[in-house]
């Protein structure tokens, strides 16, 4: 009996109408929480999300599903705070099964500056409620028996940091729950429904062409993945953003064994063994623009030939399948989100690696946007005016890799 | 047959037969791998999986039984193998295992005669081909981009480039869907067969549908309903087309229900862009049969998914292959869909949706294990500068920074601070980024590139400048040297951060290039040592020494020391009277030597990086890429003093205008409050708010306290920054910088040159070592060692003159268009273009190996294709590492950047044994 | 390792011997010239299609190679 059957979410689809308060464009976590909020919390469902493929086929899909807040600013740091906050309580909100775990984030250093950067985070993440500790090789050897301290001989284990909330979940679990919420509120989920144009009087979006025709709409939020350029481009906004592939792969499943997620900044890859027993492993994302799914061979060779470096047990694990998501990157390596200047139309992006685990946060934060118009101070920073005003967000801490 | 010998299952011995199957063997004994399940006996199914030699998730069927092999019986009943944490660490020359990179014509995958034909037809056609076929134990893993096709073979991964790929992998037979399918005694029509060729005893076998050949059995005829027994089968129930059961008992039941094509590796090729040929024959070609949809039973057998699963889901509103895979588990399992996929395309199609295509194909066809995919990878490589071993042969700790290994600290760094401070030191910065400019529009270049005004540099002069982008953000910082020619046009040396010169290269590259401006540009990190000599008495140590003329504040020019010919640069970073030597490469060792020979009275000691940052930060230097961030413009640090707007047009200045006047955020600035320090990267606040941050801090012994640098939030939206702040509970006060030496009267000291004395005239007949190095004609085989080379950057009319005039004299490589290496002295004369940068240089290693020796190493350390004709040069990546070669007809020259060259000699020695 | 960049001076070459390097795409409705610089600096078209970029061949001669590359499939043409 395979106990990670999903046997509760039950999704009720309907016929698009014509009309709605609040169009989504993109039917994947961020757009689905944004719905489960609005719905939840402000009382708005009259609104509709519309998907051009199945929900959560995009990044919400293909992610690696990993949940922490040890970022490297205050404003980011708070921000995947509440958004960790909002994941613990979810299970129960819910009352679903997400496979949430908390495991801890066990990030190493290898050399005197890299201890100085984790020393760093540390320092920033306790002043702004994110629990991380700056830990010894040895206290990282207890935490991670099976790491090799001596790293093959070539990259030694110098310190680290512990963030003991960070967490997993899964990650099709967390799209179906806020799907299935916002769903039993009233609020329409189309699957098959792709956006090709935005209807505009004057400045103002009003509503979105589609394949199934047209929609009108109070307000339109894009919280599409990947190809949010072209949804910016109908507004006629330029934005900053450039679409990039990262990749990741599993093994087969084993035993429950392997507790920490494990990440290096300097071998630039991270582990984690998935409540299904995969050990998964995923690295940063590729230079050059690409909205491509197809993967490729020397990541997977260079992940695998990384990772077996710090946990050499890896090295008899078969690899069952390698996948590729593409992914949104700012200048900043820093989210954009909230209003555009152009009226009636919202935007969440520049979610780049990190997008899984801004989820609940970003959709409680866009829903208040959206139900107020005013812009809640935890996401003002993000704003995509940032660039604009010399605001960018410098966050060393994200520019890594999950 | 012939007994053969035995191998252990769960540490009992089972005895196998000459070409016995592990699998086949296994059920000779009675033992059914997994406890249950239909076998396929073709690698499909999950059904024989165990772990073998501590890897899990082993097709028995697909491994030839061995001696000494141990098989665990770690899937019985679909459960998972436990993981072996205690695997010993990767040793510093571990590398993945072997791996051979071919180029072929065409690549066949697959098994059977359909290949086969192919493959003999290619061959006729007079193309190349590579035959991977699984019956010799070469498994495709998965086609990419390129295309490349990567296998696994019993040698070693292979890595193919082929023009065409022809997919021959022939087609599954689809697994049984129905109560009791996890019996053992089930199998495939094709297993059936292939086990009583074997020789394996099935017993009373009852047919569904087309029997196997070559074996006694009842054929039933009507459709599976469920199999029956305890543990194995003991009958199978079947449907006529009346609708009645009937029960048939039997020891075995054999299976016919259709074929599903093995069309893994096809989608996957296909779904690569570009024009990759891709050919797919005989079974794996044609259509899937769609069996009918199952009433009961486990469709999944992996994730161990039934038929009422499927409904549980369908029926909650997951109707799409890909929802009701993510939501069941469905085909996520280790045969990734190979048992279930036609049952759910049949499920889905029953209950109302349309025909399903299968899920993508995704890399891993076939599972291999982590070790075996790392082959041929390497870490990525952190160069040496030339005095390494001299660093560690003095016990200093390493440290990889600035992507260089540089000594961090010797034993004290205190006591290494104290002898800059009050004696001299000496310090190994040859990781200084370093290029070479000249060109008509040399000084055109540099006035567009950097904030800082360049014309108005005096020749023999030095200036300090940062380097920004187009977002007016600091990209890097460094020196701008003129020349001390006056005559012609200038010429400019600049250095940069360790680290920072591959970045500064290809960005001056990029801006030269689509300026259309006339530039010669040498990097010349790789190749150039750079000692700094610094401490009141360093002038003395370089008198001592030989030197003649030293240049003085802000100056440089061309002096020996102790021999060897150096460009010495008057700076200072350290805050004390500072020369920086920069030296041929090749002399690197033995000036070290003979300066702290030379100073050994007089406290001279090396001082690494930790000794360095902190004595840097007593004078208030900044370190880009530790106290910058990257959105750090010259307002934020305070260095518009670096920054002349009025100057013309230059990278970055539309926008240090357009930031300039919106309202300052937060300034690096420096603070100082009393030890101890506070660790780098402590948070700073301002009336319990939150301020900032520390970026660099120390104590200082020269000052009694704690000095740092750090980011500090302006207040209330104005220019106003707070004059005390609290850093971990203690109060900070902001100061000026530097902290040390305000008036800069220690680095600035006038020095007077003395007369020489006799033993500084000795020592200045030191050698140059750098001159007597091997040329590349002379160097042996097999080891790599420095050679003396001529470097040219010139026009590419000048450049292939000069390859004219060298050729068939000395050997010749032809780098770029504009820059080549020559075997020979080559002087400035023989250079048509007046602004060439014309070097002898000793930044390169060599090796000779016999053309046999080079062809293995190449394939087993690059994919590319060598030119074939001799003699030749290429360039590109060996063993992930750049590397020049020289093609001649019997010998093949390897040239690696020394600073790799301790890399390369321990990879090749790895792709070797 | 095996999608190629074709290099003047070394042949068609894995591209990862090269580093990546953009070429910003102003569109021409933008006309102001501090405005140009901006967008320059900071916004992307990144279409999705044929693309013009830089390849550096840092493992090779070190020189820029200009080529074009469809971001859907990462096919280089030429």
């Amino acid at each position: 009996m395979n106990p990670y059957m999903e046997r509760k979410v039950e999704l009720r689809w309907c016929e698009p109408k014509q009309s709605y308060d609040v169009v989504i464009i993109g039917g994947g976590g961020h757009g689905l929480a944004t719905a489960y909020y609005l719905a939840t919390r402000h009382g708005i469902t009259n609104v509709a999300v519309l998907e051009r493929s199945y929900v959560g086929s995009g990044n919400s899909g293909r992610n690696t599903t990993v949940i922490r807040a040890n970022y490297g600013i205050p404003e980011a740091v708070r921000f995947y705070q509440r958004s960790l906050d909002l994941y613990q309580r979810l299970e129960d909100e819910t009352d679903r099964d997400l496979m949430h775990m908390s495991k801890g984030v066990l990030w190493l250093a290898h050399s005197e500056m890299g201890v100085r950067q984790e020393r760093a985070r540390a320092e920033i993440n306790q002043a702004f409620g994110a629990k991380t500790d700056f830990v010894t090789p040895e206290e990282v050897k207890k935490l991670c028996p099976p790491i090799d301290l001596s790293g093959g001989g070539v990259w030694p284990v110098m310190g680290g940091t512990y963030h003991s909330e960070g967490a997993t979940a899964r990650h099709d679990r967390v799209v179906w729950a806020f799907a299935e919420g916002a769903m039993r509120e009233g609020a329409h989920v189309h699957q098959r429904v792709e956006v090709t144009g935005l209807t505009r009087v004057g400045d103002r979006v009003t509503g979105v062409e589609t394949n199934a025709g047209p929609i009108s709409a109070g307000v339109v939020l894009s919280a599409v993945g990947g190809h949010v350029t072209r949804i910016a481009d109908m507004a006629g906004l330029r934005i900053p953003i450039r679409t990039h592939q990262l990749q990741a792969f599993v093994t087969n499943h084993y035993q429950l064994q392997f507790d920490p997620i494990v990440s290096s900044s300097d071998l630039l890859f991270y582990v984690s063994q998935t409540a299904r027993g995969e050990m998964l492993m995923g690295a940063e994302i590729d230079r050059q623009p690409s909205y491509s799914y197809q993967s490729g061979h020397p990541f997977l060779r260079a992940t695998a030939f990384r990772a077996m470096t710090l946990l050499p047990f890896l090295r008899d694990l078969r690899v069952l399948r390698q996948w590729t998501g593409v992914c949104d990157m700012s200048p900043d390596y820093s989210p954009v989100l909230g209003k555009t200047g152009v009226e009636g139309f919202y935007i969440s992006t520049g979610w780049g690696t990190w997008g899984f685990k801004a989820i609940p946060a970003s959709g409680e934060q866009l829903a208040q946007l959206i139900a107020t118009g005013e812009t809640p101070p935890l996401i003002a920073p993000f704003a995509l005016d940032r660039f604009r005003r010399d605001r960018t967000l410098a966050d060393r801490g994200s520019a890594g890799t999950h | 047959m012939s007994p053969g010998n035995g191998f252990r299952v769960d540490g009992a011995e089972v005895v196998f037969l000459n070409r016995d199957s592990l699998l086949d063997a296994m059920l000779r004994a009675g033992l059914h791998p997994t406890g249950g399940g239909c076998l396929c006996c073709a690698g499909d199914c999950p059904h024989c999986l165990a772990t073998v030699d501590g890897v899990g998730y082993v097709r028995t069927c697909q491994v030839r039984a061995a001696s000494e092999m141990s098989v665990s019986r770690d899937h019985q009943g679909g459960s998972y193998p436990p993981l072996s944490l205690d695997t010993p660490p990767l040793t510093p020359d571990s590398t993945g295992g072997p791996v051979r990179y071919l180029h072929c014509d065409v690549v066949v995958i697959g098994q059977g005669e359909t290949g086969r034909a192919a493959a003999a037809e290619a061959e006729a056609q007079g193309k190349s081909v590579l035959a991977l076929d699984v019956t010799e134990e070469a498994e495709v893993i998965g086609i990419y981009p390129g295309p490349l096709v990567v296998a696994r073979s019993p040698a070693g991964m292979l890595h193919v480039e082929p023009g065409e790929i022809v997919v021959a992998t022939g087609a599954a037979e689809i697994q049984p869907v129905a109560p009791g399918s996890d019996l053992s005694g089930i199998f495939t029509r094709r297993a059936a067969a292939r086990l009583a060729a074997a020789g394996v005893e099935l017993g009373r076998v009852v047919a569904i549908g087309e029997p196997p050949t070559g074996l006694q059995c009842e054929v039933v005829e009507g459709t599976l309903v469920r199999f029956e027994g305890e543990g194995s089968v003991s009958a199978v129930v079947v449907a006529t087309a009346g609708g009645a059961q009937r029960s048939y008992s039997c020891a075995a039941v054999s299976v016919a229900l259709g074929f599903q094509p093995r069309d893994v590796l096809a989608r996957m090729a296909n779904g690569i862009g570009g024009s990759l040929r891709v050919r797919v024959i005989g079974e794996a070609a044609k259509p899937a049969d769609v069996p009918a949809c199952p009433q009961e039973g486990i469709v999944c057998p992996c994730s161990q998914v039934s038929v009422a699963h499927l409904d549980a889901v369908w029926d909650r509103g997951f109707r799409e292959m890909e929802l009701v895979k993510r939501a069941t588990l469905a085909g996520t399992g280790t045969c990734q869909g190979g048992v279930c996929i036609p049952y759910l395309r049949s499920f889905l199609a029953d209950r109302g949706a349309e025909l399903q295509s299968p899920f993508t194909a995704r890399p891993l066809a076939k599972q291999r294990t982590l070790g075996e995919i790392a082959a041929g990878a390497y870490y990525h490589a952190t160069p040496r500068t030339a005095l390494d071993a001299e660093h560690r042969r003095l016990g200093a700790q390493m440290e990889r920074s600035g992507g260089w290994f540089r000594p961090w600290r010797y034993a004290d760094p205190a006591e290494e601070c104290h002898a800059v401070r009050e004696a001299v030191s000496i310090c190994d910065v040859s990781t200084l980024g370093k290029m070479r400019v000249s060109g008509p529009d040399a000084l055109e270049l540099l006035e567009r590139l950097y904030p800082t005004p360049v014309s108005t540099l005096k020749p023999g002069r030095s200036r300090y400048a940062l380097l920004l982008d187009e977002k007016g953000y600091v990209l890097d910082d460094g020196l701008i040297c003129r020349d001390e020619r006056a005559d012609g046009p200038p010429r400019y040396r600049l250095t940069f951060t360790s680290g920072g010169s591959t970045l500064a290269e290809l960005w001056m590259r990029d801006w030269a290039e689509s300026w259309g401006l006339d530039v010669r540009l040498m990097n010349q990190t790789m190749s150039l040592g750079a000692i700094n000599v610094t401490g009141p008495m360093a002038a003395e140590l370089l008198f001592r020494a030989g030197t003649q003329t030293l240049p003085s504040f802000g100056g440089h020019g061309v002096s020996r020391v102790a021999g060897v010919s150096c460009r010495i640069f008057r700076l200072s970073f350290t805050g004390e009277l500072s020369y920086e030597l920069h030296h041929a490469a090749g002399d690197s060792v033995a000036l070290w030597r003979r300066l702290l020979e030379l100073g050994d009275d007089l406290g001279c000691r090396p001082h690494g990086l930790d000794a360095l940052l902190r004595l840097r930060l007593e004078k208030g230097h900044i370190l880009v890429g530790q106290d910058t961030d990257f959105d750090s413009t010259p307002r934020r640090i305070a260095h518009e003093w670096a920054v002349k707007l009025d100057k013309g047009d230059f990278v970055g200045r539309l926008s240090v205008l357009r930031t300039n006047r919106i309202p300052l955020d937060r300034q690096l600035v420096g603070l100082e409050m009393e030890s101890p320090a506070p660790i780098e990267g402590a948070v700073i606040w301002h009336e319990g708010e939150f301020a900032g941050y520390v970026t660099s801090s120390t104590d200082s012994p020269a000052l009694g306290r704690a000095v740092m640098l750090g980011w500090v939030a302006t207040v209330d939206g104005d220019a106003t920054l707070p004059a005390e702040v609290t850093i971990a509970d203690r109060p900070a006060r902001r100061v000026a910088t530097p902290f040390y030496d305000r008036e800069g009267q220690r680095a600035r000291v006038v020095v007077e040159t003395p007369a020489p004395t006799a033993s500084a005239v000795a020592a200045g007949r030191g050698r140059s070592n750098a001159t007597s190095l091997p040329r590349l004609e002379e160097v042996g085989d097999g080891s790599f060692c420095r050679v003396s080379l001529s470097r040219v950057v010139a026009t590419q009319a000048a450049i292939s003159e000069l390859a004219e005039v060298f050729a068939g004299e000395a050997v010749c490589l032809r780098v770029a268009a504009d820059e080549i290496l020559v075997d020979a002295p080559v002087s400035a004369e023989q250079v048509s273009d007046p602004h060439a940068l014309v070097e002898r240089e000793s930044g390169f290693a060599a090796a000779r190996f016999a053309v046999e020796t080079a062809a293995d190493l190449l394939r087993a350390t690059c994919e590319w294709c060598l030119p074939e004709s001799r003699p030749a040069f290429a360039q590109g990546s060996v063993a992930d590492l750049p590397v020049k070669l020289w093609l001649e007809e019997s010998h093949v020259f390897f040239l690696v950047p020394e600073p790799f060259a301790l890399e390369l000699e321990q990879r090749l020695g790895e792709a070797r044994s | 390792m095996s999608i190629k960049i074709p290099c003047p001076n070394c042949g068609e070459r894995p591209l990862e011997e090269f580093l990546f390097g953009e070429v910003p795409v102003v569109p021409e409705s933008i006309t102001d010239p501090e405005e140009r610089d901006f967008d320059r600096a900071f916004m992307r078209s990144n279409p999705e299609g044929p693309v013009v970029e830089r390849w550096f061949h840092v493992y090779g001669c070190r020189r820029w190679v200009t080529v074009q590359r469809d971001t859907r499939d990462e096919t280089i043409l030429g």
